[in-house]
């Protein structure tokens, strides 16, 4: 696997990612992958990266028993907004080019067919039904329903894993032949290591039946691809595992043998695999990294089960989409903070920020000597040590300087959303006080009619009143009444 | 405002849907041993022809229709996108300004009857959107007749196309005689709206009340009975002029020899 080169312009989601540390390359770029080389790749990519690496689940609440799950690759669809990925693969509908075939028209496109697809969602839409409901022409909607079915917005379902919150998901999800299983087609065993598929006949062979030759008269051993298995074999990591492996990388960072060593029962591929899986290695978030002081301890346990929780991830997207131009995917720990910060509030967020920076400049100090120290130690010269020392200290300094503003930034752009949100309470309410404003302006003329019509009764009264008494007495004017 | 002299007309423009989006409506209606397949859309002429037979076997593939079904559809397509090929590069006179355009469909089980007016020279209109906000409108449950809508006012709108095509073509060879303006006024008095009465002096833009019920939409729901019952009755006339066509076919090829 590449390091992640992807130019910045196209991830949807991160910011220029740097390439992972060299003893991570082969591993954990498949954390990048799922979110940066899907869209780095050829746009026709994201179903063989989708498919060749299972992509964690992120749960979608919908219709009282069912589960939606839609790929992580694709959390960032959200029903109010169109993402970038959407502008760039449809550009169609967004460059202007024609009148009548505007976002608005691209949304209502997307946006009925999700919708009826989640309206039933253990049957898989067909393009026919998508295209029968709608109004346009039939090409459009084609690229639209082909996109969404590639990201797994529509028609997708997820292998089945056997822990619980899994067993909720439809169980047709693992009769599926589009998602590669574990069993031959022809013979009918596990295929164990390897397989090989091919997209003629939708058809898995374990390497036995493979290398026997024993297939459909109709393909050959060249239309064969070979998948390997091992990559997507879901491993039963159970939560003990999952609480080992944490507390490991945050003790021993990027140590990865002393991280298999604490989990024990795994290796040190499957520890790093694991981890990437993980959900909140996927929230790629620029944030302060003194909140290993603070925060990961006491959230430790939340991290586990969070990951089990139903999240709404409909409002992590836009958190995520906020918070995520500060991306930043190499440092697991960076990685565990950012997902930490999306789930919590802004204002413990806000205040853990500035619990950090005040940290770092503490530790800044303390840090440019223990690195200075430990390069000191790699020279292993001493007449260079005070050199290196006021280098790697300089360095320490401005790297601490840079994610300090970052830090500052992101506390501005907090600040700058509060007001915005409280603006916009304010406009609501001012919306409301005209529209009763309006009504009690409405009542008061009703008021005021009422009035008069009580006053013209009044007046006929009077007005009769001097009559009545003229009958028995002299005739007396009606008086004048004054109002 | 003068009323508009009979024969003005922009400059021909050359042929297309005067619509926004050059979009041509295509009717399919394949009988194979007995199994019906009806169905309308509308599709992009710019489209490649592989999109075609994709189209067809996605469709058979999606209804689960026999694989017979996948030729006849593409043919089908193809000859329709043919036909409306064959008619670009050609210039068209749009003289028929405002027309009237007729909805008269059943899908499912809602029945739509409706008619209004169409100004055909705005090559910015859009029958999408009218079927859309038609369908927003009066709150139509059946996804389905959106599509049919804008279909249908496709068609109409497709054949005025073709129609102000061979009018152009008529018009350039008449112009030596008197045949050019005959046909000129023949077609005018056909179905346009006199624009001159509407926007003249004695005219109002308001339409007159005792018209109003003329142009409103009605929107029916059948019970699942009657749909079964006007479903038997379309099949039976279809198979009566499938009949009467062989038997003209069979004639023809009698005489032909004969």
């Amino acid at each position: 696997m590449t390091s992640a080169p992807p130019p910045a312009a196209q991830a949807p989601v991160l910011s220029p990612t740097n390439p992972p540390p060299p003893q991570q390359l082969p591993l954990s770029s498949p954390v990048s992958a799922v979110k940066s080389e899907v869209p780095v790749a050829e746009s026709r990519d994201p179903p063989a990266s989708v498919s060749s690496l299972p992509p964690e689940p992120s749960p979608v609440p919908a219709a009282a028993s069912y589960t939606i799950t839609i790929p992580s690759c694709s959390a960032w669809f959200s029903w109010d907004q169109i993402h970038d990925t959407e502008r760039r693969i449809l550009p169609e509908f967004f460059d202007g080019k024609s009148a009548s075939k505007n976002p608005g028209v691209y949304k209502y496109y997307r946006d009925y067919i999700i919708k009826r697809f989640r309206g039933n969602p253990s049957r898989k839409i067909t393009f026919t039904d998508a295209r029968r409901g709608l109004v346009g022409d039939v090409g459009s909607i084609r690229r639209v329903f082909d996109f969404l079915e590639e990201w797994g917005l529509i028609n997708y379902t997820p292998l089945v894993k056997p822990s619980a919150k899994e067993k909720r998901e439809t169980d047709e999800g693992s009769e599926k032949k589009e998602i590669p299983r574990r069993i031959c087609t022809n013979c009918k065993s596990p295929c164990g290591m390897t397989c090989f598929r091919t997209d003629k006949a939708d058809i898995m062979l374990c390497a036995k039946c493979y290398v026997r030759g024993d297939y459909r008269p109709g393909l050959s051993s060249t239309d064969f691809k070979r998948v390997d298995v091992t990559e997507e074999i879901k491993t039963d990591w159970t939560d003990k595992e999952t609480l080992h492996l944490l507390e490991a990388v945050l003790q021993y960072g990027e140590d990865w043998k002393k991280v298999a060593a604490h989990v024990g029962t795994r290796s040190e591929i499957d520890c790093v695999s694991r981890f990437i899986k993980l959900p909140f290695g996927e929230q790629f978030l620029g944030h302060e990294e003194a909140s290993e002081n603070d925060k990961p301890h006491h959230k430790n346990d939340e991290v586990i089960t969070t990951p089990g929780e139903e999240n709404d991830p409909e409002q992590d997207c836009p958190k995520r989409m906020r918070l995520t131009p500060l991306a930043d995917a190499s440092n697991p720990i960076m990685a565990q903070v950012a997902f930490l910060s999306a789930v919590v509030d802004s204002d413990v967020a806000q205040a853990a920020a500035q619990a950090a920076i005040s940290a770092l400049h503490k530790v800044d100090i303390g840090g440019g000597i223990q690195t200075s120290a430990v390069g000191a130690k790699d020279e292993g010269s001493s007449a260079a040590d005070s050199q290196v020392y006021s280098e790697s200290l300089n360095e320490a300094i401005t790297e601490a300087e840079s994610q300090l503003e970052k830090e500052e930034k992101d506390v501005d752009q907090y600040l700058s959303d509060i007001v915005q949100i409280q603006m916009k309470e304010i406009q609501d309410e001012i919306v409301h006080f005209e529209e009763l404003e309006l009504l009690l302006e409405k009542d008061r003329l009703q008021l005021q009619y009422m009035k008069d019509l009580l006053f013209a009764d009044q007046l006929s009264i009077l007005q009769h009143k001097p009559r009545q008494v003229s009958k028995d007495g002299e005739k007396v004017k009606p008086t004048n009444l004054v109002s | 405002m003068r009323s508009f002299p009979p024969g003005a007309s922009k400059a021909p423009v050359k042929f297309r849907m005067p619509t926004a989006e050059n979009l041509v409506p295509i009717r399919l209606d394949i009988d194979i041993d007995g199994q019906r397949f009806k169905d309308a859309f509308t599709w992009n002429p710019s489209d490649p022809d592989s999109e075609v037979s994709n189209f067809a076997k996605r469709t058979v593939k999606d209804l689960k229709l026999p694989p017979a079904f996948v030729t006849q559809i593409s043919q089908s397509i193809q000859t329709q996108l043919a036909e409306f090929h064959s008619f670009e590069g050609q210039d068209m006179h749009i003289k028929e300004k405002i027309v009237p355009l007729k909805i008269d469909l059943r899908v499912n089980n809602t029945v739509i009857r409706d008619q209004f007016l169409w100004d055909v020279s705005n090559l910015e209109s859009d029958p999408e959107e009218f079927a859309r906000t038609f369908c927003q409108d009066m709150d139509i449950g059946d996804p389905e007749v959106g599509p049919a809508i804008a279909v249908s006012i496709r068609e109409q709108l497709y054949e005025i196309a073709t129609q102000s095509v061979s009018s152009a073509r008529e018009a350039r060879v008449g112009k030596k005689g008197r045949r050019g303006s005959d046909i000129v006024a023949n077609s005018k008095a056909g179905n346009t709206v006199d624009l001159g009465k509407l926007f003249g002096s004695k005219g109002s833009v308001i339409r007159k009340r005792k018209e109003w019920y003329l142009y409103e939409p009605i929107v029916d729901i059948l019970s699942n009975e009657e749909v079964g019952a006007l479903d038997a009755r379309e099949e039976l006339n279809a198979r009566l002029k499938r009949k009467l066509d062989e038997k003209e076919d069979s004639f023809q090829t009698r005489y032909s020899h004969g």
